[in-house]
């Protein structure tokens, strides 16, 4: 197949910034002296710089040793140990693995027993870490800004809850974050038991409410949906983007990833995926089909889908043809659900109206796939998220009604909807209560703000969905004595402070059983999890009438009709604003836009040429009756008319990190269109702001970098290779084949040319020699490896003004390519690269210091105290993954994130290379531990920080030499290919090539 | 340039480098060594065993917080981990099987461990008895003789007496390989003994 790859607009019109970017290492300015400064004054500067520091107290730092007093049993300083617990996030839990150095939790990994995980995890758990030792955490419970103690809160607590018996609850008010936790549910329906009046708000910026709603319209009940990705073939998305934003995007790409691999391995067919979206989504990069439509037209899409079904009842409501869209298209994608009844899948996305979701439900169980491909669950122990609830509240606190706020968690002063002006209602409570894990926009309004316990170091318990039970179990006792929302609530329930260990357990008699309750309470906390505790699957009625909403609501967008419509996404790092103070995550990449430290609003090419406007420059966004200025950026492949902003960003009291990045999107967000409106515009603000994108860094022009191909391309050729030998084919294949010792490539794919070496070669033939490979058909482009590499390896934040230099240090990057027209709908890839660890590798030669060399398992290793920066080899790495500290920048962590290093990993100091080692770390941990044991390495006791995150297990990591290793039977594939393997520097990681799945019926129809 | 010179330069060189060096050699300091290029010496990171500025006890290992459970220290089997059975009584026989290669493996450890006080046949007349004269229990007292497994077990693990607890520096299953040794030590004692009275006859 031969396609056009490009990585952006201005790679393909060539326009000068790019060639710039191109044929220079770093940006302009990012590796020079700074003008003005000749190299000899640079020289004495350096040279008094350095004699100042000679004499200013170079004396070896005092180290002490401080042992245990009271040395526990289980610990053995120097070896990690292990613990499972959960993080509860929204109304999902995620059953995590956290490695502890004595007692600190430093790397955080999924638990393979635990059905949320399965082993895997994301970026937002990865980095969930760095929320525990983020330096601008409260530190004290405040009263009106001044240091209290957590006694005086409970006093005034009583005071306050005296009052309130009174007159049971009427003046008392609570707004939480929606949860699915025994213990927290338990507490909320004591709470009302005694303040019978307490108006509770249950509220999500981000939400599943309207998914909820539909549910509830279609089947009468409020129940909870399971995606069974593993079990689907045909998967149509509706402006969802199951495999990202999504709480549960862990269990759907290790489903979506396992049947999208299946083509090689020849096992359930390979599945399809069709997306009908009108801003660009990671599921929608994984598509096979894309269809570009606004997200209020979805609704008019379901119907005509719906009646083409033949689903009954909706035939009165599929209207004629939609505008924009090709019939043929509708008419393809209904045949192919139709044919495959009960393994068809249909998802309408989170921010998509209760009526799509009711006709969702219905389509589901109209093609057979209710029960098969989704699941229903009953919702148990859980807070529904209501934005009416929080409006009724809101009104409350208006009129005067409300004496007492208590805000559990959640931050509404920035995230609740512009209308309802929170913060203005807020001020009118006398008294208002927010717990919080730094003083953000909510506690700095309240009259109490109290430390919030980061799940980490407090007891707990949760739901996931499909029902498993599991105990958030502490790591480490809370840093700054911060209270868990299952204690400030046991203290309005029970009017005394309990240890929330206490509450928990108390929670957990009944389920576990009091006979022998520490026994079984004591294997929940081993596990992970309470084996048995899963939900039955609820097999719903569906009204008849499910259809008959769209109409309705495809008509009823909010705002005016006509103009652009807005569409509000929640940000794949901070999610609705909660980790805007992760470093970590400010700058991770946006998968699509490839973004750092910024949200500016997207646009297609058409809508930004219509609009007259260009990326970085500012626009005033004016969206019923409310603005906003924030930067374009140009993303090919929206819907034309469609103006995409996220959420989360512009945070006013986030701390040192996430303070005043981006643009506050929440400011122009109503209750009535929490997802999408139309009739907004767009005037060009006369300035501009600069954005850090990495999507030209690292380029590799022109050269077949990604490979792709065909479900039926890669079948056909599969089955000319088993054809029976002979011919001239025969006699070729073994040459092309002798250099390398690989497989000989696919035959759609470019032949490898012939090598030879200049130099004697390594055999590398003894011990464990260790390789890669990463499927790019598997690989949703997710960033986890990203950021479970950062918390492995100690990988520094550099700073927006740095990301744009291109001086960003993450070890692995996730390279992202369109192809095809920009214009129109382009597609995408992305391709993880990190070291390649070339056997013949060209950083090596030209290093002058021996500095990076190859040791006798084949990794190119760096020493990292024989650098002295010259970057010679950064310059000579064809794949570009080499990063430089061009500062110091751990120089001064705070004492509180020291904690969060991984101690087997050095951190680096300024004028140091350094790049991906394939964690040699966990590679010598595990030949250590093999060893004590008395055994062989076996294969998967080494996995990389990047494999055990990736949540599509899309990379495999072994030994070579065992011809029994996964990553051995991964080479074998035919579709494995090496990077820039003409220039014969052998990675020892390789890429699976890409596999689409189109429907023939399609070709040609866009 | 004459000799005089040359001695002249040579002097003043070394005057320039002597400020920066400090005195490097025969001066009392009670300030660290100089280290010019720090090379990553001093990371930003915390070991095991070291100070921390963050907690308030100056350390940097935290010990585990009650009531949790690390993988693989779930400790159902009770008898193996306290000596003590379901009921709370200390079990009368070992729970482990026991074989040549346990006490081979308790010897081993024995020598480490305990021989230092108890001796190698463990009469109570180890270095530390014939040092300092500190009194050390005898193996072969009818008390300790009448020690159930499970209690022996408890004793190495939480000490008695004068005696520490060994549970941290020796996991269970290895004190369980000393019970076993201690028994076939209390075994071959009678024999022992009547060769010792036979040789000085």
């Amino acid at each position: 197949v031969s396609r056009t790859y490009w990585r952006s607009l201005a790679q393909i019109e060539d326009r000068p910034e790019y060639r710039d970017a191109l044929e220079r290492e770093f940006t302009e300015g990012a590796s020079e002296l700074p003008a003005g400064v000749t190299r000899r004054e640079m020289m004495m500067l350096l040279g008094a710089s350095l004699s100042l520091a000679g004499l200013a107290g170079c004396r070896r730092p005092v180290e002490e040793i401080v042992p245990f007093v009271t040395a526990p049993e289980e610990v053995v300083p120097g070896i990690p140990r292990a613990y499972a617990t959960t993080m509860p996030f929204r109304r999902s839990a995620y059953g995590l693995v956290v490695e502890s150095h004595e007692g600190r939790p430093t790397k955080i990994e999924g638990n393979p027993s635990h059905p949320s995980t399965l082993g895997a995890s994301s970026t937002l758990v990865q980095a969930s870490v760095l929320g525990l030792y983020d330096p601008d955490r409260s530190q004290s419970v405040t009263e009106r800004g001044t240091r209290k103690s957590w006694a005086d809160f409970v006093a005034a607590w009583e005071k306050l809850s005296a009052a309130h018996a009174a007159d049971g609850g009427a003046g008392l008010a609570v707004i939480s974050e929606s949860f699915s936790s025994p213990t927290l549910a338990r507490l909320a329906a004591e709470l009302r038991a005694r303040y019978p009046k307490v108006q509770w708000a249950t509220y999500d910026a981000v939400s599943d409410e309207s998914r909820l709603a539909g549910l509830r319209s279609a089947t009468g009940r409020d129940l909870d949906l399971m995606l069974r990705f593993d079990r689907a073939a045909v998967i149509l998305t509706l402006d969802a983007d199951p495999l990202l934003t999504d709480p549960e995007m862990i269990r759907h790409a290790r489903g979506f990833a396992g049947r999208r691999r299946a083509a090689a391995s020849g096992e359930p067919a390979m599945n399809r995926l069709y997306a009908v979206e009108g801003v660009y989504s990671l599921t929608g990069a994984m598509a096979d089909h894309r269809l570009r439509l606004e997200s209020r037209q979805i609704a008019a899409f379901v119907a005509a889908l719906a009646g083409r079904l033949g689903a009954p009842g909706a035939a009165s409501q599929a209207g004629d043809a939609l505008p924009g869209v090709d019939p043929r298209w509708i008419d393809a994608l209904a045949k192919d659900l139709l044919a495959h009844r009960g393994s068809g899948l249909v998802v309408a996305g989170e921010r998509q109206p209760a009526a799509v979701h009711a006709a969702v439900c219905a389509l589901n169980a109209h093609l057979g796939n209710t029960g098969r491909t989704v699941s229903y669950f009953e919702t148990r122990d859980a807070a529904l998220p209501s934005v009416g609830s929080l409006a009724s509240v809101v009104s409350a606190m208006n009129a005067g009604a409300i004496q007492t706020l208590v805000v559990l968690g959640g931050n509404p002063v920035f995230d609740a909807p512009a209308d309802l002006d929170f913060a203005s209602a807020m001020a009118k409570v006398p008294h208002s209560i927010a717990l919080g894990h730094s003083v953000d926009e909510t506690s700095a309004k309240a009259e109490w703000h109290i430390p919030r316990a980061h799940y980490l170091e407090s007891w707990g318990d949760a739901r996931a969905v499909g029902g498993p039970l599991s105990v958030v179990q502490p790591l480490i006792l809370p840093l700054f004595g911060g209270r868990s929302p299952v204690e400030v609530l046991g203290l309005m329930v029970g009017g005394k402070d309990r240890p929330g260990y206490h509450l928990v357990r108390e929670t957990w008699k009944p389920i576990v059983g009091e006979e022998d309750f520490d026994r079984g309470w004591n294997r929940v906390l081993h596990d992970g999890l309470l084996a048995g505790s899963e939900l039955p699957e609820v097999a719903p009625e569906v009204r008849g009438d499910a259809f008959a909403d769209l109409g309705k609501s495809g008509a009823a967008a909010a705002g005016s009709p006509g103009g652009l419509e807005v569409v509000f996404l929640p940000s794949p790092s901070l999610h609705d604003g909660r980790f805007a103070n992760d470093g970590w995550l400010q700058e991770l990449p946006d998968p699509l836009t490839k973004i750092t430290w910024d949200n500016p609003a997207l646009v297609s090419p058409k809508t930004a040429e219509t609009l007259g406007v260009a990326s970085e420059e500012v626009v005033r966004l004016e969206y019923g009756g409310r603005s906003l200025e924030l930067p374009v950026w140009i993303l090919p492949g929206m819907a034309d008319g469609v103006v995409a902003v996220t959420l989360g960003y512009g945070r006013l009291n986030a701390g040192r990190i996430g303070t005043g990045v981006g643009f506050n999107a929440y400011t122009i967000r109503t209750s009535q269109a929490p997802g999408f409106g139309s009739g907004a515009s767009l005037a060009r603000a006369g300035r501009t702001h600069a954005l850090s994108a990495t999507q030209n860094h690292g380029s590799m022009e022109g050269r077949p970098i990604v490979r792709e191909t065909t479900l039926a391309e890669l079948e056909s050729d599969q089955a000319a290779r088993s054809a029976p030998a002979g011919g001239e084919h025969a006699e070729d294949a073994p040459q092309s084949r002798e250099g390398g010792g690989t497989p000989g490539p696919l035959g759609v794919f470019p032949e490898d040319p012939h090598h030879f070496s200049l130099w004697k070669e390594h055999a590398y033939d003894q011990g464990h020699q260790w390789g890669m490979t990463i499927d790019l058909n598997a690989c949703i482009g997710c960033n986890a490896c990203m950021t479970a590499c950062q918390s492995e390896n100690n990988v520094p934040v550099v700073g927006k003004a740095q990301v744009a230099k291109g001086r960003e240090m993450h070890w692995i990057r996730v390279d992202r390519y369109f192809s095809g027209d920009p214009g129109e709908n382009p597609e995408m890839v992305f391709q993880p690269v990190p070291c390649m660890h070339c056997e013949d590798a060209p950083c090596e030669q030209v290093c002058p210091v021996a500095a990076t060399v190859h040791d006798g398992q084949g990794l190119n290793v760096m020493v990292y105290n024989r650098c002295i920066g010259t970057r010679y080899c950064s310059n000579n790495c064809p794949y570009k993954v080499r990063r430089f500290n061009f500062f110091n920048f751990t120089k001064d962590t705070p004492a509180i994130l020291k904690l969060a290093m991984n101690p087997d990993v050095t951190v680096r100091a300024r004028g140091v290379m350094e790049k991906c080692t394939y964690c040699t770390q966990r590679i010598n941990r595990a030949r250590i531990d093999a060893k004590v044991a008395g055994r062989e390495l076996r294969d998967g006791d080494v996995r990389t920080a990047c494999q055990q995150a990736c949540p599509a297990s899309a990379i495999e990591f072994g030994n070579l030499r065992d011809q029994s290793s996964r990553v051995v039977k991964a080479k074998a594939d035919p579709r494995n290919y090496a990077l820039l393997a003409e220039l014969n520097t052998k990675p020892r990681t390789t890429y699976l090539a890409k596999v689409r799945n189109p429907n023939p019926e399609l070709e040609g129809v866009a | 340039m004459t000799g005089r010179t040359r001695r002249v330069l040579g002097a003043l060189a070394l005057a320039s480098v002597v400020p920066i060096a400090g005195c490097a050699r025969g001066c009392t300091s009670s300030r660290p060594p100089i280290h010019l290029n720090p090379s990553m010496d001093n990371q930003p990171k915390v070991l095991s065993q070291t100070s921390s500025d963050f907690f308030y006890d100056g350390a940097s290992m935290r010990p585990p917080v009650p009531g949790t459970i690390a993988i693989g220290g779930l400790k159902e089997d009770t008898a193996f981990f306290t000596g003590k059975g379901a009921d709370g009584q200390f079990v009368a026989a070992s729970p482990v099987t026991v074989d040549e290669a346990l006490r081979e493996r308790g010897r081993q450890r024995y020598t480490i461990y305990c021989q230092p006080c108890h001796d190698a046949r463990g009469d109570g007349k180890g270095i530390l008895f014939q040092r300092g004269n500190v009194p050390t229990a005898t193996f072969h007292q009818d008390k300790i003789l009448k020690y159930t497994d499970g209690q022996i077990f408890d004793v190495i693990t939480n000490g008695v007496g004068l005696m520490a607890g060994y549970r941290w520096p020796i996991p269970p299953a290895d004190r369980w390989a000393i019970v076993a040794y201690v028994r076939e030590l209390q075994r071959r004692r009678p024999a022992a003994a009547a060769g010792a009275q036979a040789s000085t006859r």
